[in-house]
């Protein structure tokens, strides 16, 4: 981390929620430090704060565990966007997303975005094993992706079964989360919220499926996140403070990017 | 576990609060200034003075004076004291009751309303909103209402300010502003009392452990969270940096920036706000109480106190970097830039920048040693005097006290691994020539370029000649031994030349092209040096080095004289022009090069000079000549000598024509060149002769008409061409008759006037061909020449036509200016003085106003040309 990051004051945050070692580490670590190595359990919460053009990114790393799942609202207040995510290889860890972790975004902003991620690809997708940087090469591919490895999970106590049969996918282990079953949850998510989904982002867009173990699609989850929360820290800074100094910075932003949540 | 960040230094011990009592234990501590003030489980208020003393060693102590101790009466425990400085009382909480007692006498206050009953805990405001400096905000839970109280506390009363009432019982609060910061039973939350604005943080379980709300700045709190994390949080609910991990039974916090120091029951443990890592641990048995007092941090067990003192940060940041830990070094010192003047800041960080690239630089991590050497901006010397022998002898650097590094020179730092040695040359080069581009060397630049020409010569790198060619520092005296050893003779001369000392470099380059000292640098090392002396400025250099260069190589040495730029007056007082008879002189034993030099003064440079061509057409003959007598199978050399001499011959005419003359008649070979020279001689005769008759050359005798006339106007060319036609028709020409010769002459005659028709004056030309010709063999000629008159006639006529009209033009223009007749009576005024006329002599003005002759002379005085010319010259500036 640059030394200089702690002494700037964060634009607008980022929250990346989830069951534990579903990756939320690894990813913000694969995105920060271009590296996958064994991390160990959270405490608490961590946090990155990422130069992004003109502005400070904060992005919030939480910690999985029941333990500390208290802390969690808190982490999101004033979000402007939450990372919700979850293990393809584990149908119980989407399921955690909305049992738990959904409740926790009511203090998020207004206008938060949501993303439904979900990581460990690698273990599933042939394409997510292909890598574009190197480090990810030079590891077992067979291995699994997850921040404390463990043996595959077992559909416990699954209220609704997944709905993509196991077998349709040749390669994959044992995928148990469907792309069409996180974009299900995101449908959900929206209902919740009370919005509209034709006034959102779709789902395409903000459902991802991600290795941080060999840097698949990671880059572009966070990225397109960037891009996306653009317009709020505008509007933050409009709002923020009634001062009569003209801000030139404003007419560029807004139009270039994609309009957020309603 | 990494910084010794602080010290526990013992401030009171038992024997000065309970003597040898054994179930007396310390239940609060407040310190104000040097005030300390404890308070016990008997219900005792102890007073000290505490005074802080730097002892040999350098380290902090503290010397303790009691002062005063008050007993309160009761049988409970004094709970809490704060001290309201601004007003010299101090804040009891003792038996659920809040009161007020003297600063200094601890005597409790006369008017016994000041008293709150019914308190379970308090806490002052140390950021209020009202700034009444004569007054003390405080919150209070009360012990048995679902409600925090607001207080304001003066010398002598308390007043209620605010009662705001919370979903559950609190049982720790904290204040800043309008924000309480609470600890209900089951979570944290942050009242606005102002507003009434709530604001939820996060659950905890108050059963399970005791919480802490624990302000540590401007609107932002440190909360004992689940999990035994230290959560911050500030007034908005939110959290602005990342929690640290404590143990789970931590009992007190504070902030000491940039560390959070917490209590535990066997522990003092320190993180780092920076970086959130756990960075020192202490241990303390039975801590009770830690509370942190204007920046002073202390503990206490039940039956001592103690003072927890931060080290100094230049010692934190030493120790680190002892340790090599770079990163949290200058972590820790980037972290310190808002408490430490801005001024000693930039020192202290400067130089840990510095050692922090030593650092790097000894591990090799060079991309990060050059970072913090840039940013440091370090003294890049300390860096060259690593290395052996590379500053100058002459340098008046010495290394700066106390050293940034441990290492001796390099071989120290590389243990003898010459691998590493020229990992850190290599590193060194691309320093050195990145800081030569920036104001880094500014007051070094001697020793830095010095520095980089021994590495560069040291280690063969290309750029030695780049750094000599372009403006350097190099000390001479220091590099040339060096330049020596490595055989860089060529480098070295380019040094001498740069430092003015010429006569040197080329006797060094000599040298080494002569063999007697080995240097490939170049292998057109020769080429150089003739190349150098061409340019250079000193005549007596290029004198004494010309004879061995053209010894070499006559063709490559003349270039010291040809590739000379001549300056635009060839005055003797421009030193370095040389003056062209000198090296004519000089050359003679040279053939070739003075061949080629004359060919540069003639050819090229245009001299006009009668001496240079003379002898140039001089030497070229001799080369035909010789060429002529030697055997044959060189006739591509004869072509080539001719052809240049021609070519002379024809262009110039400056040179000796009789000498020439009399040098070529004897050879019959060279009639062409005879024609020629009887050109320039304007005997065109015999010019004409040679070439119809010896040479039977027919275009050649019509180029010369072309050339001959060249200079001069189409009449000459046209009596040129006649006497060309007319040689062909001399029928009694001495030549003539030789053989078949005859009609091949009549042939070239009717050819050139068939073709060159136009140059001729038909009339002459009718009466010199013969009789006998056809009116068909000349029929090209006779159309063109009519065709010519005819429209010459045609032309003159059309001109004369015109020239006529502009003459009626012109009288008729005439007769039009000059108007009718000049009408004069008595009657009529002058147009000058407005008099009539008296007589009948006037002068017209332009226009025809007549005036007086006299009013005129007078007008013509005023408007006199001098006059006019002054005005005009006035307008025109």
């Amino acid at each position: 981390m640059p030394e200089l990051s702690k002494m700037r004051k964060p634009d607008v945050k980022i929250v990346i929620l989830g069951d534990m070692n579903v990756g939320k580490t690894s990813l913000l670590h694969r995105y920060t430090e271009r590296k996958f190595k064994d991390t160990v359990s959270t405490v608490g919460g961590a946090f990155f704060l990422k130069q992004w053009g003109p502005y400070n990114i904060s992005i919030w790393d939480t910690a999985g565990r029941e333990q500390f799942h208290g802390l969690g609202s808190m982490y999101c207040r004033g979000a402007a966007a939450v990372i919700l995510t979850y293990d393809v290889t584990s149908w119980q860890s989407l399921a955690e997303l909305e049992e738990r972790f959904l409740s926790l975004t009511d203090t998020a902003n207004h206008d938060c975005i949501y993303a439904v991620v979900g990581n460990k690809a690698d273990l599933t997708e042939p394409q997510a094993r292909l890598v574009t940087e190197r480090d990810g090469l030079t590891e077992d591919p067979g291995v699994g992706g997850g921040e404390l490895t463990g043996e595959p999970r077992v559909p416990s106590a699954c209220p609704t079964p997944p709905a993509s049969p196991v077998s349709l996918s040749r390669v994959s282990v044992n995928k148990q989360v469907s792309r069409e079953d996180a974009a299900a949850l995101y449908g959900r998510i929206l209902r919740y919220k009370g919005l509209e989904e034709s006034d959102c982002l779709p789902a395409d867009k903000m459902c991802f499926e991600t290795s941080a173990k060999t840097g698949y699609n990671v880059d572009a989850l966070f990225e397109t996140l960037f891009d996306m929360v653009l317009p709020s820290i505008l509007r933050k800074r409009t709002e923020g403070e009634g001062s009569p100094t003209v801000d030139l910075e404003d007419c560029r932003g807004p139009g270039k990017r994609a309009r957020a949540c309603c | 576990m990494s910084v010794k960040a602080f010290e526990l230094v013992p401030a009171v011990d038992r024997e000065q609060l309970m003597g040898d009592k054994a179930r007396i234990s310390i239940e609060c501590i407040e310190c104000c200034g040097k005030h300390l003030y404890v308070g016990t489980n008997d219900c005792f208020i102890h007073h000290f003075l505490l005074e802080e003393h730097t002892t040999t060693k350098g380290t902090l102590s503290y010397s303790v004076q009691k002062l005063l101790v008050m007993y309160l009466g009761q049988k409970k425990p004094v709970e809490a004291l704060k001290a309201a400085s601004a007003l010299e009382r101090l804040i009891v909480l003792c038996d659920a009751t809040l009161s007020m007692v003297d600063m200094v006498t601890l005597e409790a206050v006369p008017s016994g309303g000041a008293k709150v009953k019914g308190v379970a805990a308090f806490c002052v405001n140390e950021n209020p909103v009202i700034g009444d400096p004569f007054c003390v905000e405080i919150g209070v839970i009360s012990a048995r209402k679902r409600a925090v109280q607001v207080y304001m506390v003066y010398e002598d009363r308390v007043q209620l300010v605010k009662e705001v009432n919370t979903p559950q019982q609190p049982c720790a609060v904290s204040l800043d502003g309008y924000f309480l910061c609470l600890a209900l039973s089951s979570q944290y939350m942050i009242l606005n009392y102002s507003t009434g604005a709530a604001q939820d943080l996060f659950p905890y379980d108050s059963e399970e452990r005791k919480p802490i709300v624990k302000r540590i700045g401007r609107e932002e709190f440190l909360l004992a969270a689940p999990g035994g994390l230290g959560m911050f949080a500030n007034a908005e609910g939110m959290s602005q940096r990342a929690p640290v991990n404590w143990s789970e039974s931590v009992i007190g916090a504070a902030v000491c920036f940039p560390y959070v120091v917490a209590l535990d029951e066997g522990f003092i443990t320190i993180h780092s706000m920076l970086d959130q890592q756990l960075k020192q641990t202490l241990s303390f048995r039975d801590g009770h109480i830690l509370q942190d007092f204007e920046g002073k941090v202390v503990l206490a067990s039940t039956k001592a106190v103690y003072v927890l003192v931060p080290l100094p940060l230049e010692r934190q940041v030493q120790d680190l970097l002892a340790g090599h830990r770079v990163e949290e070094a200058l972590t820790l010192t980037e972290g310190a830039r808002r408490n430490i003047p801005k001024d000693r800041f930039q020192v202290l960080y400067k130089r840990i920048l510095q050692q922090a690239g030593f650092i790097q630089f000894g591990q090799l991590q060079f991309l990060e040693a050059e970072e913090h050497f840039r940013k440091g901006q370090l003294d890049v010397r300390e860096l060259i005097s690593l290395y052996p022998l590379l500053l100058p002898s002459s340098s008046s650097f010495t290394r700066c006290h106390p050293p940034l590094h441990q290492f001796a020179d390099l071989n120290h730092l590389a243990q003898g691994d010459q691998e590493k040695v020229q990992r850190c040359k290599r590193f060194l080069i691309s320093y050195l020539g990145e800081v030569r581009s920036t104001e880094g060397a500014n007051g070094c630049r001697e020793d830095v370029d010095t520095a980089l020409l021994k590495l560069y010569a040291e280690q063969d790198h290309e750029s030695l000649l780049d750094l000599l060619a372009s403006p350097n520092a190099c000390l001479l005296a220091d590099s040339a031994p060096w330049l020596e050893k490595h055989h860089k003779y060529f480098a070295l001369g380019l040094l001498y030349h740069y430092n003015g000392q010429d006569a040197a470099a080329v006797q060094l380059w000599v040298r080494v092209v002569n063999g007697e000292l080995q240097d490939s640098t170049r292998t057109d090392l020769y080429e150089y040096i003739v190349d150098f002396l061409s340019f250079c400025s000193n005549l007596d250099l290029v004198w004494k080095y010309a004879d061995w260069a053209l010894q070499r190589d006559q063709t490559i040495g003349v270039q010291i004289f040809t590739k000379r730029p001549v300056g635009k007056n060839q005055s003797k007082d421009q030193p370095c022009q040389v003056n062209p008879d000198d090296v004519v002189t000089y050359l003679g034993k040279h053939s070739q090069a003075l061949l080629l030099y004359l060919e540069h003064l003639v050819l090229e440079k245009q001299i006009q000079r009668e001496q240079f061509h003379t002898q140039l057409a001089l030497l070229y003959t001799d080369r035909v000549l010789s060429a002529l007598n030697q055997s044959p199978g060189l006739e591509a050399q004869l072509v080539v000598a001719r052809d240049k001499l021609q070519f002379l011959l024809r262009e110039s005419s400056l040179y000796r024509v009789h000498l020439l003359l009399g040098k070529i008649q004897p050879c019959d070979q060279l009639l062409l060149e005879q024609a020629t020279l009887h050109g320039k001689l304007e005997e065109h005769d015999k010019a004409l002769h040679i070439l119809v008759y010896q040479l039977k050359n027919f275009p050649a005798a019509e180029d010369y008409c072309v050339w001959g006339s060249a200079s001069q106007g189409p009449a000459y060319r046209q009596h040129l061409y006649h006497l060309l036609l007319g040689v062909y028709l001399d029928l009694d020409a001495p030549g003539r008759g030789a053989g078949a010769g005859g009609g091949e002459l009549e042939v070239a005659a009717v050819d050139l006037l068939n073709r060159h028709g136009e140059l001729f004056d038909a009339v002459r030309v009718l009466d010199l061909i013969p009789e006998g010709w056809s009116l068909e063999l000349l029929r090209p000629f006779l159309v063109r020449a009519l065709r010519g008159t005819m429209h010459a006639r045609r032309t003159s006529q059309v001109s004369l036509g015109l020239a006529r009209s502009e003459n009626l033009q012109l009288q008729h223009d005439r007769l039009k200016q000059r108007g009718g007749p000049v009408l004069l009576s008595d009657k009529k005024g002058c147009h000058l003085c407005h008099n009539t006329f008296t007589g009948p002599d006037c002068v017209c003005l332009p226009g025809g106003r007549p005036v007086h002759t006299h009013c005129a002379a007078e007008r013509v005085v005023r408007d006199s040309p001098a006059k006019r010319r002054l005005a005009n010259a006035s307008n025109h500036t």
